[in-house]
């Protein structure tokens, strides 16, 4: 129990920015949300809740509709549609956001709440996810109970909630990442693997309807400096890599110098002052994890190889990007298609590499290489999957290693949301000397056929 | 050879089969000219086959690098007479491997231009190594020496020929199953070319053990203490003694004439393993070779074209080398994957058929120094044309044929390594390359 609560405490103090929500400014203190017993005017569904109690459902009430929502497949929304709202921002097209808020998000916690309930029930019974169970019942119980949003008035009230609700929801992964690992011998990795992967993938949408929904709002409003020329909600049409690898940069610095003594320079190469539309949130996401594990395997080989009072310095980390390619390439015939434009950057370290036989672990959940029969002494990329027990890969651990082996972040596998924008990542290693991660990120500009 | 005129008149009928006493061996002459007429001499042929069949029922003999160097230090006669009659049994027992293969194609795929010429010059070579007798000292291992030497250039001609053939044939054949054949094809025949010169090699130092040899670390073609550095240095030498516009009858517009990149080599310099120059070098030279095109093609302004990058790594098992330069990446609309350019099909990869490639493939084929996918064929060829000579026989000098990337991939995974591109679209290519260096892995042959 105390080590729980020293890694949710970690979780709060060390979350990068991505984790901590943006729209703090708009929360106000906690107030429990009113559920209105009227009964259901939900537009599209086929049944009504009653709620047999004032203010709550009963729990076989709510078992039947979550089952009911769960069934039917999620209406396939294109992020150009979420996007296409702000395009005008106007009091009709907020209310029409939060509608969509209201349709899809219930049906997504549906889908997360039925697939939870259908692992084994020993599973079931860890306490993570048990409470991550809980977790989205009540959210969607909450959305369901929510009496409809009809006016700007009542939708800045919902607001709140709702960022509260997508708030009290960001320890989710990390904490089933832990109950899985605890799960670790009633279900094969492959099992986890997949689980982990669709419910990040579900998160992301979650998250990005209603932060989608919030960021209108304040737009709107004037609360934020991000006007419609540069945002669209949760996108922005300027998002710079250099500007995101400094934050992210100096955060894996800090905690880099605090846990191993030293950190590498970044060197950003390329297109440098490239920008492109996304989601800087992600992006923050993304960066963070592929530093992190670059920043670690860099300061550990060079540690192991030189002594403390050698001069020589620790080799840089080169991040090169390559600007979106301007035009589309033309066909056999001369004819352009027009096809999705990408964003790339290539993170290159000499963090030592990794050994053949582990790179194809290097993506799972549950891939460690403290003492569970992996290849090598351990090179830098030790504990970027779950963590091992006891952690650490010899020299610094402790802290850092509780944070990349555990907490938050899960190293490589968490690239999985990477896809769902139909991004990429690949990573290739010289074993001795470094490795490249290549990311590959759409560019969002009118988010395309992108589906959520 | 024996042309068997075949017409489906009852006369012209009696005059073949007058003719059936001489046996054809113009199989191809025959089908390309009358395709879908029933041949006396392919029905001979088809019942001759047993004797293949017989061979081919024989699995290959793998050998791993360290076994052709083990076998090949301290040569005597008698060693060398063994290795003499194993290359005279192994290499028809591959041969007729791949001409099952070959039978197994559809009728439509052989019969084409490029193919049928192969196929007819691999049953010439099997034929006569069947009948080679067996060799017993070292002046009969001479005249076979000079022998296999023989046949292996008149088959220099085979890859124009086959990778001419096989894109042609894209229409027939599914991807992979093209790919596969051609991927079997390339090897064996690499794998045939190292045993035969390899023991080519063996011969000569038995002959010369007498004078003090200058590169003890040779055991025949496998150089043992291969530095990787100096194979890259060469490369480069060679490479960016080209003219500046080597390229530029490929693109419209000039191209940029500044000097060649340079070629900045890091990692673990003095890199040292046991392999065969050729191979290691043959892909070194092509991926600078397009490194080099590529990122000319890119900076058309600059005055100071961007470097190369290598990166050389000793690990345990392996040695690696990446290559990393800024020419744009691999974007085109003509594959979909770096892989792709590995295809030698029209679905996967659409330049196979590009006019200006099959023209050029069809005069190589045609011509007579063929190709034997070597960096000295290619440096030689530069040399003569530099020299004033007029390039032979009306080929142009720098033709694209698009084999120097399938080609290193078959170098590459021959002892069982890997070759592997990532494009860094609109900033640049980098080519990871693995080679064993122990050499423990058996010849990647029949997979």
């Amino acid at each position: 129990m105390k080590r729980l609560s020293t890694v949710r405490c970690l979780g709060r103090v060390t979350r990068p920015a991505c984790e901590r929500s943006r729209l703090s400014v708009l929360t106000r203190p906690r107030h429990t949300a009113t559920f209105s017993s009227s009964s259901s005017r939900h537009h599209d569904f086929h049944f009504h809740a009653e709620p047999s109690k004032e203010n709550t459902l009963s729990p076989t009430d709510l078992s039947r509709l979550i089952e009911e929502h769960a069934k039917h497949p999620p209406r396939p929304l294109t992020l150009s549609t979420l996007l296409s709202f702000a395009r005008p921002l106007t009091p009709e097209s907020v209310l029409k956001s939060v509608g969509y808020v209201f349709t899809e998000i219930p049906r997504r916690l549906a889908m997360r709440a039925r697939s939870l309930e259908s692992l084994p029930f020993i599973v079931g019974m860890n306490p993570f996810i048990t409470r991550t169970l809980q977790a989205h019942r009540r959210a969607f119980q909450f959305l369901i109970m929510h009496p409809p949003v009809k006016t700007l008035e009542e939708n800045a009230r919902f607001i709140e909630q709702l960022s509260e609700l997508v708030q009290s929801h960001a320890n989710d992964i990390p904490a089933m990442a832990k109950g899985f690992q605890e799960c670790s011998r009633y279900l094969t990795p492959e099992q986890i693997s997949e689980f982990l992967d669709s419910t990040i993938r579900n998160r992301i949408a979650v998250r990005l309807i209603a932060e989608q929904h919030i960021a209108f709002v304040a737009t709107w409003r004037g609360e934020t400096k991000q006007t419609d020329e540069t945002h669209l909600g949760v996108v922005d049409l300027a998002c710079s890599p250099k500007e995101m690898i400094g934050v992210c940069g100096s955060f894996v610095s800090d905690l880099c110098e605090a846990t191993l003594g030293a950190s590498p320079q970044i060197v950003i190469d390329g297109d440098a002052d490239a920008t492109f539309a996304y989601v800087p949130v992600h992006l923050e996401y993304i960066l963070t994890e592929i530093l992190k594990n670059a920043f670690r395997a860099t300061v550990e080989w060079h540690q192991r190889h030189h002594s403390h009072t050698s001069t020589v310095p620790i080799p840089p980390v080169v991040i090169t990007i390559a600007a979106p390619p301007r035009s589309d390439p033309s066909g056999p015939n001369g004819i352009r298609t027009p096809c999705p434009r990408y964003l790339s950057m290539r993170v290159r370290d000499q963090g030592g590499g990794v050994p053949p036989a582990n790179m194809s672990r290097i993506f799972s959940y549950s891939f460690t290489t403290a003492g569970r029969g992996a290849e090598g002494n351990g090179s830098g990329y030790d504990d970027d999957g779950m963590g091992g027990d006891g952690g650490g890969s010899g020299s610094g651990g402790g802290l850092f290693t509780e944070i990349t082996g555990r907490g938050v972040q899960m190293g490589m596998g968490t690239i999985a949301g990477l896809g769902y924008f139909g991004g990429s990542l690949d990573f290739k290693s010289l074993d001795g000397w470094g490795s490249d991660v290549f990311i590959k990120l759409r560019c969002l500009d009118d988010g395309g056929d992108i589906e959520l | 050879m024996f042309a068997c005129r075949v017409s489906t008149n009852p006369a012209g009928r009696v005059s073949a089969l007058r003719g059936l006493g001489q046996l054809p061996t113009s199989f191809s002459a025959l089908c390309t000219r009358q395709p879908g007429v029933r041949s006396i001499s392919t029905a001979v042929h088809f019942y001759q086959n047993r004797q293949l069949e017989e061979y081919a029922s024989k699995p290959a003999t793998r050998l791993t690098l360290r076994q052709l160097v083990f076998f090949g230090k301290s040569m005597n006669e008698e060693r060398l007479i063994k290795s003499a009659n194993y290359v005279r049994t192994e290499l028809p027992i591959r041969i007729a491997h791949r001409l099952r293969d070959m039978q197994a194609l559809p009728y439509v795929v052989v019969t084409q231009e490029g193919v049928a010429k192969v196929y007819e010059l691999y049953w010439t070579a099997f034929d006569k190594f069947r009948r080679y007798p067996e060799i017993t000292t070292l002046e009969e291992n001479d005249a076979f020496c000079t022998f296999v030497r023989g046949l292996l250039n008149d088959h220099k001609s085979v890859i124009p020929n086959l990778s001419l053939g096989l894109s042609l044939s894209s229409p027939y054949l599914l991807p992979d199953r093209l790919d596969t054949f051609m991927r079997r094809m390339l090897v064996s025949r690499i794998s045939r070319r190292v045993l035969a010169e390899h023991h080519i090699a063996l011969t000569e130092s038995v002959k010369s053990q007498g004078q003090s040899s200058q590169v003890q670390e040779n055991v025949g073609i496998i150089c043992t203490g291969l530095q990787v550095q100096d194979s890259i240095e060469r490369c480069v030498r060679y490479l960016r003694k080209r003219p500046r516009d080597i390229d530029e009858d490929v693109f419209s517009g000039s191209l940029n004439d500044a000097e060649w990149s340079e070629v900045i080599v890091d990692g673990h310099k003095d890199t040292r393993f046991a392999y065969i120059r050729e191979h290691l070098e043959y892909i070194i030279f092509e991926l600078l070779k397009n490194s080099l095109r590529a990122t000319r093609q890119k900076h058309p302004s600059v005055r100071v074209l961007p470097p190369i990058r290598v990166t050389v790594v000793a690990s345990d098992n392996d040695v690696y080398l990446r290559i990393s330069d800024q020419g744009g990446g691999l974007i085109s609309p003509e594959i979909k994957s770096p892989s792709d350019l590995f295809s030698f099909s029209h679905v996967r990869n659409a330049t196979r058929l590009a006019d200006a490639r099959l023209g050029a493939l069809r005069t190589l084929s045609s011509s007579q120094q063929g190709m034997t996918a070597t960096v000295s064929e290619q440096i030689g060829k530069w040399q003569r044309d530099s020299d004033g000579d007029a390039p032979a026989q009306g080929v142009n000098p720098h033709p694209r044929i698009g084999i120097g990337l399938p080609m290193s991939n078959i170098y590459a995974t021959y002892f069982g390594g890997t070759l592997e591109l990532v494009s860094l679209d609109g900033y640049g290519t980098d080519v990871y390359v693995r080679l064993p260096k122990l050499g423990k892995n058996l010849e990647g042959i029949e997979l």
